[in-house]
């Protein structure tokens, strides 16, 4: 899409730009607004070499601060184009040229060699491939039977720069990319979740029609709910009976005999009839160990046990 | 179109923040839904229900009150069963018959209405009674 827009060849001698295209231009800066260097360096990626960019315009440039830098891998070396885009900012408003309709920003250096003849800027100067480099000459000096050309879409580099939207912007790009990646994250761990949540959902609403349709008398609420507490209080009831009925049968031991047990619903009493004082005392440890009331028979070792429910 | 460039980066905040609002909405919806099933008739409850009914609304408990007669000889039991409810006597039970008796009520889904061990010389008197 980027390509097939407009092509501004960007000069210091150039009229103003009278009109613009509704979708916007790219532009092709010359070698007016920036500054190139090769250089083989040992780096394989461009983030590295955009690094250590600023270190190399040290001596060339003034202001390396003010500078941004585009780096490009070449055959054998990188190509380093150091632009001041607050200067490039000012002179397009200059022509006409609002940042905003500007989509793409291009380095004439970037297209050396479709630079085959010389392209005219305006009546004085011209554009050359000078030994590879792009370079501004007077046309003065140009050969008279060189025919010039004339840049177009075709000179479109694939990649180049954009100039963020004229100060009018209340968020730079950085900031935007990193806050709309921090949201979408946020936004994926929340569909994540509710599909989890979604899918337990639907898995328990399933067995619950399914159990529902084994027990059809279990589809009202308030069948239910009868049902429930009915069981629930003769489950409580009938497990505490069965519990003192196991805790009494572990106080059989050697030399302690059961003689007489009675559960009912409201009670329960045991006697057990030990061999001597210290297996009644051994009894009557364990029955207050469970809570359980214990009384001695008189005449003998025999212990009574008894408790409600 | 370039209006809406000179704005892209607050667009793609934008964008990002409603679909963030739209994950939120539709999480929050998501999890509401699941706790009205659990404010109603949650799962486990109904699940707690049938395991109770299983237990305490057995359908075949009568059979199975009905082997409590076999366990011992039939010449030590007294059997009378009306209805739900039975009444029995398991009478000169040595002490390994007096526990599978007892386990084996234990065992049987029924509510106990009295369950009384006497030991009478060297063998013990049952008298159990349930209704279920």
């Amino acid at each position: 899409m980027e390509n097939t827009k407009e092509l501004i060849l960007i000069y210091k001698d150039m009229n103003s730009v009278s009109s613009i295209p509704a979708n916007g231009v790219n532009i092709m800066l010359t070698p007016q607004f920036y500054t190139i260097k090769r250089e083989e360096l040992p780096v394989k990626y461009a983030y590295q070499a955009k690094r250590i960019a600023p270190s190399l315009f040290d001596a060339l440039l003034e202001d390396v601060q003010n500078h941004k830098y585009f780096v490009v891998k070449e055959e054998n070396s990188w190509l380093f184009i150091a632009y001041d885009v607050e200067k490039i900012k000012t002179f397009l408003e200059q022509k006409g040229i609002e940042l905003a309709q500007v989509s793409k920003v291009y380095f004439a250096e970037q297209v050396a060699d479709l630079f085959t003849a010389p392209v005219l800027l305006g009546e004085k100067e011209a554009l050359v491939n000078l030994n590879g480099t792009i370079t501004v000459l007077p046309q003065i000096v140009l050969n008279p039977d060189e025919k010039p050309i004339r840049i177009n879409t075709s000179f479109t580099p694939k990649k180049g720069v954009t100039f963020e939207g004229g100060g009018k912007s209340f968020l730079a790009t950085t900031e935007a990319y990193t806050l709309a990646s921090v949201f979408v994250l946020f936004a994926i761990i929340y569909f994540v979740e509710a599909s989890r949540y979604g899918g337990e959902n639907e898995a328990q609403v399933q067995e619950m029609q399914v159990l529902l349709e084994n027990y059809p008398s279990l589809q009202s609420s308030y069948a239910r709910k009868s049902i429930s507490d009915k069981y629930r209080i003769i489950d409580k009831k009938e497990r505490k009976k069965r519990d003192v009925i196991k805790v009494l049968s572990h106080m059989i031991f050697k030399g302690s005999t059961l003689t007489s047990f009675l559960i009912d619903d409201k009670k329960f009493q045991a006697q057990f009839a030990c061999k001597d004082k210290s297996v009644a005392k051994k009894l009557q440890e364990l029955a207050k160990k469970e809570k359980f009331n214990t009384s001695k028979v008189p005449n003998g070792n025999d212990i009574q046990i008894e408790g409600t429910l | 179109m370039i209006q809406l460039k000179r704005y892209k980066n607050e667009l793609i905040v934008g964008i990002a923040l409603l679909l963030l609002l739209i994950a939120l909405i539709y999480k929050q919806g998501v999890v509401s839904g699941q706790s009205d099933v659990s404010a109603g008739t949650s799962l486990q409850e109904l699940k707690e229900v049938i395991a109770l009914k299983k237990v305490w609304g057995d359908k075949k408990i009568t059979k199975k009150v009905d082997k409590l007669k076999t366990i011992v000889s039939p010449s030590k039991v007294k059997w009378s069963k009306k209805s739900k409810k039975l009444t029995a006597s398991f009478l000169n039970l040595s002490n390994q018959e007096l526990n599978r008796v007892i386990i084996k009520i234990m065992n049987l889904a029924v509510e106990i209405q009295k369950l009384e061990v006497k030991k009478l010389g060297a063998s013990y008197h049952v008298e159990f009674k349930c209704k279920w």
